[in-house]
């Protein structure tokens, strides 16, 4: 008996996304300076664009690795996002390459205070790349190990390129050269701020939470409570903190021992509570009682006690959405802690505040650029974190 | 045994349930039935304690119900509900052991409880244990329920409206499957349904429900040939109250048997000595028949019944 095959593959479709990525790149690589060179920290230095910076074999591979992504994106073969997380993967990997041979070919030899830096161009080719990549791995339905193996090999690519003696003249790197103490220690202040903030708040919020649960009465002045203090603007609430805190750290000495001063991390650090408290205790709160009645009311006709339905229904049903506030929290606080900088709090925001006032972008950047790689390391975790932790499998 | 005595719940103003004597013997089912919102569930629901009632007494096996502990009581009372209530993160095998770890069996002997659970409700414990509840049909479902209720053997089985929300093929296996388990382990059972031919099937005994009374308690064979009230008489189908009552009746009683069975092809819609009276006369009219031959669960035909003798005492 003849029987209809269904099994001969579908013609893959030509991807739209990637070509437009890759010829976005190409055009704005060649139009956007690759990179500048200053003659030293303060004065504007003098653009390069692509041949000029690289030479013609480099502009050349550039362009080709552009034009062959855009030409397998649209070819339908079924190896070809295989092919394309290659050439994407290995670009971002090699990507400080480009910045080593500019610095090359035009640092002058012998002057200790010229420095590279980054232009328009090679950040619009880092940008592209990237979401290339992101829309690849999607297309790929890559798994995580896949994902994180990626991540992984860029990533250290970049350490050992950032670390070896041919970007040493990049102004980040300089930058960073000049204290590399100060990096580490505002690395430090800037995770304990964030997440000691996270740690509080989570703690406090499921005890609100559980508060509401218990007696609806609360659930209105909680709720109002914590919008309010989300709606006050951060730079406001760290001013706030300043006048009370100072007061009370004059009038208790065992305070000021501790570091409790009107500026410091003291204030930063309770402005960053309230500010984390309104996302916990709302995904806390409605995760926990978004647990349909029906199931408690089966659990308890079973014999469960209340407090064995809390931790073995209620908890596993309501944790990823818990954690999706965390992840929300966190993201918000690692961004809210640059800006406590303003009151001495330390971490990041120190880099970019002096920047500022000294007008070097790079110092900005190297304050800048480490605050939003914590704010990304931490949602990639949290997201891998609420993945596992999905107590009921996505597939029915 | 079940005794609710003179039993009350109040809701504010309203009466839920209003002074209920009823009794329960140990093995029988007995079926609530009436319309919706009339005081079922609530009636149920005070018998595990889920709600405390207001005035009265419940006893189970003479032993008032607010002396004991609910959690206790519970672990002794299997409790099935219309949407399952199973838990989604759990897997099927885990579903069906709660209640037998909550009382910290062995593992190993949950195991096996488990395995003899499924086999029993005709679930393969192979390719299912390890599914989630929203893998499974709806009835599946309802089959793990049952088997999570039955798990710890508990004296007495309470169902509320088990099988309300499945189709009516899946409502009508799960409904012979019931009665096939209940032949096995003769729980002391609470059945609430608002479906009167359900209740007829699987009952003992039947307690019609009014607005928070029982209007009669009797057996389905009584209900249909005395309904004490109009409320009844309508409940139960003024009309085809005569097909109804064929239906609880097997051809057994009324088919002439041979002096020793006969060996002969039954095929695969032969008539059993349990099909009811009324599937007998259905075939016989479909097929112009005078009469047909009536077959034992093992294949030999015991005897005929006719046309004739149904309509002489089919009733
Ligand atoms: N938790 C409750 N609060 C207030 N009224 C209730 C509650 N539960 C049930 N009732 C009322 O009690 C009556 C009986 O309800 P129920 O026992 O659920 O009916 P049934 O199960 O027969 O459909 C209904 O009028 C219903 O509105
Ligand atoms: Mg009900």
């Amino acid at each position: 008996m003849a029987k209809i095959d269904g099994t001969a593959a579908p013609r893959p479709t030509p991807n739209r996304v990637v070509p437009v990525l890759a010829a976005v790149a190409l055009v704005l690589v060649w139009l956007l300076d690759l990179g500048t060179i200053q003659p030293n920290r303060i004065v504007p230095g003098t653009g390069h664009g692509l041949v000029s910076a690289v030479g013609w074999p480099g502009a050349g591979l550039v362009s080709l690795v552009l034009i062959a992504s855009l030409a397998v994106s649209i070819l339908p073969l079924a190896w070809r996002y295989w092919a394309l997380l290659v050439l994407a993967g290995l670009s971002l990997a090699l990507l400080p390459l480009l910045l080593e041979v500019f610095a090359a070919r035009h640092l002058p030899p012998d002057s200790p205070y010229a420095r590279s830096s980054v232009g328009a161009g090679f950040w619009c080719l880092l940008f592209l790349l990237s979401l290339m990549l992101i829309e690849i791995l999607g297309r790929l339905k890559a798994g995580r190990g896949v994902q994180l193996l990626v991540m992984v090999v860029i990533g250290g690519s970049w350490l050992v390129l950032l670390r070896g003696a041919g970007l040493e003249s990049l102004s980040l790197v300089r930058e960073f050269n000049a204290q590399p103490d100060k990096f580490a220690q505002a690395l430090r202040a800037h995770l304990a701020l964030a997440f000691g903030a996270v740690a509080v708040s989570a703690g406090l919020a499921v005890m609100l939470a559980l508060k509401m649960m218990r007696s609806p009465a609360w659930q209105r002045p909680i709720l109002g409570a914590v919008s309010f203090m989300q709606t006050i603007p951060s730079l406001a609430v760290f001013g706030l903190l300043i006048a009370p805190l100072s007061a009370l750290s004059s009038a208790f000495p065992v305070l000021q021992e501790l570091g409790v001063r009107g500026i410091g991390w003291a204030p930063a650090l309770l402005a960053l509570i309230a500010y984390s408290l309104l996302p916990m205790v709302r995904n806390t709160f409605v995760a926990l009682t978004e647990v349909p009645e029906s199931l408690a009311d089966a659990g308890r006709g079973m014999g469960m006690s209340e407090r064995q339905l809390f931790f073995q229904l209620k908890v596993p049903l309501a944790l990823p959405v818990i954690i999706e506030g965390v992840r929300i929290t966190t993201i918000q606080a690692i961004g809210l802690t640059a800006v406590a900088a303003l009151i001495g709090a330390g971490g990041f925001g120190g880099f970019i505040f002096q920047g500022l006032g000294q007008s070097a972008m790079d110092l900005v950047l190297l304050g800048a650029l480490p605050t939003i790689a914590l704010a990304l390391v931490a949602d990639a975790l949290f997201t891998l974190l609420a993945a596992s932790l999905r107590p009921v499998p996505a597939t029915a | 045994m079940i005794e609710l005595k003179q039993v009350t719940r109040r809701f504010g103003n309203v009466v839920a349930v209003d002074a209920i004597d009823l009794t329960i013997e140990t093995g029988e089912v007995c079926v609530l039935v009436g319309s919706s919102g009339c005081g079922k569930s609530t009636t149920l629901r005070m018998i595990n304690r889920l709600l405390p009632h207001s005035a009265g007494d419940i006893l189970v096996d003479g032993k008032s119900i607010t002396t004991m502990n609910p959690q206790q009581l519970r672990l002794n009372m299997g409790y099935v509900i219309q949407g399952t209530g199973l838990f989604p993160h759990w897997t099927v095998a885990r579903n069906i052991a709660m209640v037998p770890r909550l009382l910290k069996w062995p593992q190993a002997r949950i195991d096996e409880r488990v395995r003899e659970l499924m086999t029993l409700l005709d679930l393969d414990p192979a390719t299912h244990a390890d599914k989630y509840p929203q893998q499974l049909s709806g009835g599946q479902a309802q089959r793990v329920g049952v088997a999570r209720a039955l798990a710890a053997d508990p004296n007495i089985l309470l169902m509320d409206e088990p099988f309300g929300a499945l189709d009516a093929i899946t409502r009508d296996n799960l409904q012979l499957e019931m009665l096939r388990i209940q032949q096995q382990v003769r729980k002391t059972t609470v059945f609430v349904t608002h479906d009167i031919d359900e209740a007829l099937k699987l009952a003992t005994r039947i307690a019609v429900m009014d607005r928070g009374r029982i209007v009669q308690h009797d057996t389905p064979e009584n209900i249909l040939r005395r309904p004490a009230s109009e409320f009844v008489e309508n409940l139960v189908g003024r009309q085809d109250r005569g097909l109804k009552l064929m239906s609880l009746r097997p051809v057994r009683e009324l088919m002439t048997p041979h002096a020793s069975p006969k060996r002969s092809d039954p095929g695969a819609d032969a008539l059993k000595e349990d099909d009811s009276v009324r599937l007998a006369l259905s075939v016989m009219l479909w097929q112009d028949l005078k009469q047909l031959a009536v077959f034992n669960a093992r294949g030999e035909e015991t005897g005929v019944i006719t046309r004739e003798r149904i309509m002489q005492d089919g009733l």
